[in-house]
């Protein structure tokens, strides 16, 4: 299972081992990672389940999609390695994979 | 496709659900269709981009002019284009910024007339809380008023949703129609249009004024918008307050709770008693469900919210009880399937949540405050989903 490292706002951090072939977000979820909200489940369209991926990891998890992008605009936050959690589908190249949580997910 | 609906071992078969009896007595599936009951089928089914939106008049729409029709009815990159083109109307921090204080003065203006007036039908409140909303989201704010523009879009949703057989009646529908999307336009949109172009603003009349939208283009856009947020929310609130009215312990944590809490509470209600019942879409190409079932192409096929929230494979045991620490138990996202999923999934579910939130605690915080009268449940067959009409609250006198 692909080890997964949170770092929230505060600089806690939590390790989950996460589950292949479901999502960022659903990872988180299940593993109660309470920096990622996901309100509308997983498709897109609230902008709460954002995070930061290290930069060490931006090439492997892509640039955030056209689909990511006008919830990412509405929440106005600017940071280049901002990503929607729910847009990532977790695979076994993510094992290590570090993301930030912001302080807020409105 | 699979049922899911097996009694509580631990409270034998507690249900709080109000609308159960009224849904499952009412509730009409178009005789071909399937229905998918588990919620990872369901859920799997609609963010599938193999399959079509299907619901409200979807077969009778000219798909060849999207600019002339509602976003409602497209699929694909179109669809979510124009969805993307106002999605920041809907996102959790314009809602917190810029909605609140449209709801909070709306909130408080309800109940500084329900303080004088001593009681009210609650669907009246609610009704107009939704309409205050949703005009300022949609940018139909220059109407000679908010009652006389939610009675405009009412009558155009309630002739376009509406099926009549034979010619004659028909005939009487589409007339009815006609003057109904004519007096909506003349009154509510042309003020709003002229205001917009000397003015824009942000909200979506504005976005279809910048973008040349035709007449009809922004009539459909509005309309739904406008629609589907007034009708729905108007329910959800007066559900949530039956519910608080009588559960005092329910309430008594909803106004001690802090925001997560209440809308955990809300999210919870919502599961058992979702507004809309069913979600329709068709197979685009040859589908394999999650559970193995091949959809065939051109097959319609239902999605049942109701039993999609109850499926006790994500809800745990108990499914028909309302318990608000649920969702967290279970690590799953509250409303459940209640907003429905994927590309088509309800732009203003956060809108709608925020509203009920804030008119529900300004409620239940006024002195005296009490249910005089229960509503009546019906159902209304044309949305497939219930209605409360006729319960009183009341007030001490401010």
């Amino acid at each position: 299972m692909p080890s997964i490292r949170f770092i929230a706002a505060n600089g806690s951090e939590e390790v989950i081992e996460a589950s292949a072939g479901i999502s960022l977000m659903e990872n988180a979820v299940a593993n109660g990672i309470e920096a990622i909200r996901a309100i509308c489940g997983g498709n897109a369209y609230c902008g709460t389940c954002r995070v930061y991926v290290d930069p060490a990891w931006r090439a492997v998890t892509g640039k955030a999609s056209e689909l990511e992008l006008p919830m990412i605009e509405a929440s106005g936050d600017t940071d280049p390695s901002v990503r929607l959690a729910c847009q990532i589908i977790v695979t076994a190249q993510l094992d290590g994979l570090i993301v930030r949580t912001p302080v807020s997910q409105e | 496709m699979d049922g899911n609906t097996a009694g509580c071992p631990v409270h034998q078969g507690r249900d709080d659900r109000k609308s159960a009896k009224v849904a499952e007595a009412s509730l009409g599936v178009a005789s071909a269709t399937r229905v998918i009951k588990s919620f990872a089928a369901a859920r799997d089914f609609l963010r599938s981009p193999k399959v079509r939106q299907a619901g409200a008049t979807s077969g009778q729409v000219d798909l060849s002019k999207p600019d002339e029709i509602s976003f409602f009815f497209l699929d694909g990159e179109l669809h979510r284009k124009r969805r993307a083109a106002v999605a920041g109307l809907f996102a959790p921090k314009t809602i917190v910024t810029r909605h609140h204080q449209v709801m909070n003065r709306a909130i408080g203006e309800i109940t500084a007339d329900l303080q004088k007036r001593g009681s009210a039908p609650l669907d009246e409140l609610s009704w107009q809380m939704a309409v205050d909303v949703a005009a300022d989201i949609v940018g139909l704010t220059n109407s000679d008023s908010n009652v006389n523009l939610a009675t405009r879009v009412r009558a155009v949703l309630d002739a376009s949703i509406t099926r009549r057989k034979g010619v004659l009646s028909k005939l009487v529908l589409g007339v009815k129609m006609l003057l109904a999307v004519n007096s909506f336009y003349k009154r509510d949109m042309v003020p709003a249009i002229a205001a917009r172009k000397i003015q824009p603003k942000d909200d979506v009349l504005s976005h279809l004024v910048k973008e040349n939208f035709s007449k009809r283009g922004m009539i459909m856009e509005c309309l739904s918008y406008a629609g589907a947020g007034m009708m729905t929310t108007r329910e959800f609130i007066v559900m949530c307050a039956w519910h608080m009215f009588e559960n005092q312990a329910l309430r008594e944590r909803f106004l001690s709770g802090d925001d997560n809490d209440q809308f955990a509470i809300l999210e919870e209600i919502l599961r058992l008693e979702p507004v809309a019942a069913l979600i329709q879409r068709r197979v685009a190409e040859p589908f394999e469900g999650a559970n193995g079932a091949s959809l065939q192409e051109g097959e319609v096929v239902s999605v049942s919210i109701r039993e999609a929230n109850i499926d006790e494979a994500i809800t745990g045991p108990c499914p028909f009880e309302l318990d608000p620490d649920r969702a967290k138990r279970m690590k799953v996202v509250g409303p459940f399937m209640s907003f429905g999923d994927g590309p088509h999934r309800c732009p203003g579910a956060q809108v709608a949540m925020h509203e009920t939130r804030i008119f529900l605690d300004r409620l239940f915080r006024l002195p005296g405050i009490r249910l005089v009268s229960v509503p009546q449940v019906s159902w209304n067959p044309n949305i497939n989903g219930y209605e409360l009409r006729g319960a009183i609250v009341a007030c001490d006198p401010a």
